[in-house]
């Protein structure tokens, strides 16, 4: 009984770390260019990238951070500077001309799958998680709760396109934009912080 | 560094995920007979600049007397720009226009294997790298599991699709960012340990 709930509960901050509800608007206006269906299919892929790369870390993630060198602030700092990025190109992109749209290239894996959902966050409490004693199964048992949630939001999410409408599109897109700048910014921060306590 | 990480940096540089449809692209009018050999002569052409560089890396470091500090902060720069280039690539790159015909030398083997940042980051990991040896031998690791990538890219773009490769190359684009973060960071460490 009592493992139930504990996996129950390890989901639940799984799933408000990987945050689909408050990233969804966000990977919209990533999306706005592409077709309804088409949108709903990027979403379901990209939910199971990142499911992906979420179980790769609990099971491989120490290890692969320790051959790679890679220490947390870093990991947190690749987040920060990757969303920085994408908040930049989203608030300046260029006016696009007709014949670029068609070849617009299609968002894949960066920066959705991650490190927008499985972005150094997760990663680091599913390590963690992975380390304390916990039996590997209920982790896994409990990142796969997570992301029936995580899966299903995303997937609903293009329907807000729907009700905003195109112009609705173009404004959420510039607030995502300032959103995400000030979120990838947190998070180069806490990355330096964290650096400057290892000096 | 070990020789084994330095061989993973290398390896990611090199892009070869990336790199197959190009080679792809390049070699659609060429025998398949042919394209075994193209591969592997254009693969050894590359080889040749990384060492070359390697030993240049080594009497310049004697030259001009660079502190490691500088190196690393430099090497850091570079393997953030050229992981930035993986992530978000942009339509005027040179992978997208690429010339026709038999390839010799350009484009496949410099730049797009052994690129300029390949290069700078070998001359600047060498003259951390005291061991010359252990250099080889990354420069030799890396560049061996290329060209086995590169040499199955027919097969692999099969299995894979368009967008596994894709998918294998974003993945590698972010390993190699929080590479270049982590080296960034050592190289302030230093830095401020020196102080």
């Amino acid at each position: 009984m009592s493992t139930d709930l504990s996996i129950l509960s390890m989901a639940l901050t799984f799933f408000l770390v990987a945050n689909p509800i408050g990233n969804s608007p966000t990977i919209l206006a990533l999306l706005k260019n592409f077709s309804f269906e088409k949108q709903k299919k990027i979403m379901l892929r990209e939910s199971l990238i990142s499911l992906l790369i979420a179980l790769f870390f609990q099971y491989f993630g120490e290890a692969f951070l320790n051959t790679l060198h890679v220490s947390r602030p870093a990991l947190t700092l690749t987040g920060g500077l990757v969303l920085f990025n994408t908040a930049l190109h989203m608030i300046f992109q260029k006016p696009e001309t007709p014949n670029e749209v068609e070849n617009y290239q299609e968002p894949f894996i960066v920066p959705i799958a991650t490190p927008l959902i499985s972005g150094a966050g997760l990663m680091t409490i599913i390590m963690i998680n992975a380390a304390t004693a916990q039996d590997n199964l209920s982790i896994t048992l409990a990142i796969l709760t997570a992301w029936v949630g995580v899966t299903f939001v995303l997937v609903a999410a293009p329907y807000i396109q729907k009700i905003l409408g195109k112009r609705g599109m173009a404004a959420l897109e510039q607030i995502m934009a300032m959103l995400l700048g000030l979120m990838s910014m947190d998070m180069l921060i806490k990355g330096t912080s964290l650096f400057l306590k290892t000096l | 560094m070990t020789l084994f990480s330095i061989a993973i940096i290398l390896f990611l540089i090199m892009d070869p995920f990336g790199n197959i449809s190009s080679f792809l692209n390049l070699m659609q009018d060429i025998p398949p007979k042919r394209r075994r050999f193209i591969v592997i002569r254009e693969m050894l052409i590359a080889l040749g600049a990384m060492v070359i560089f390697n030993y240049l890396g080594d009497i310049l470091s004697h030259l001009l007397e660079i502190s490691k500090t500088s190196l690393q902060l430099t090497s850091g720069v570079i393997l953030f720009l050229v992981a930035i280039k993986i992530l978000f690539p942009s339509p005027d790159s040179l992978r997208a226009n690429l010339p026709r015909g038999e390839p010799f030398i350009t484009p496949l083997a410099i730049p797009l294997v052994a690129g300029p940042s390949l290069l700078a980051t070998i001359m600047l990991i060498s003259q951390i790298e005291p061991s010359s040896l252990v250099m080889l031998g990354a420069i030799l690791l890396a560049w061996a599991a290329a060209v086995a990538i590169i040499l199955c890219g027919g097969t692999l773009q099969r299995v894979l699709t368009t967008n596994g490769l894709n998918a294998c190359e974003r993945l590698m684009g972010m390993i190699l960012i929080m590479v270049a973060i982590q080296r960034f960071l050592e190289g302030i460490q230093d830095f401020v340990k020196l102080q």
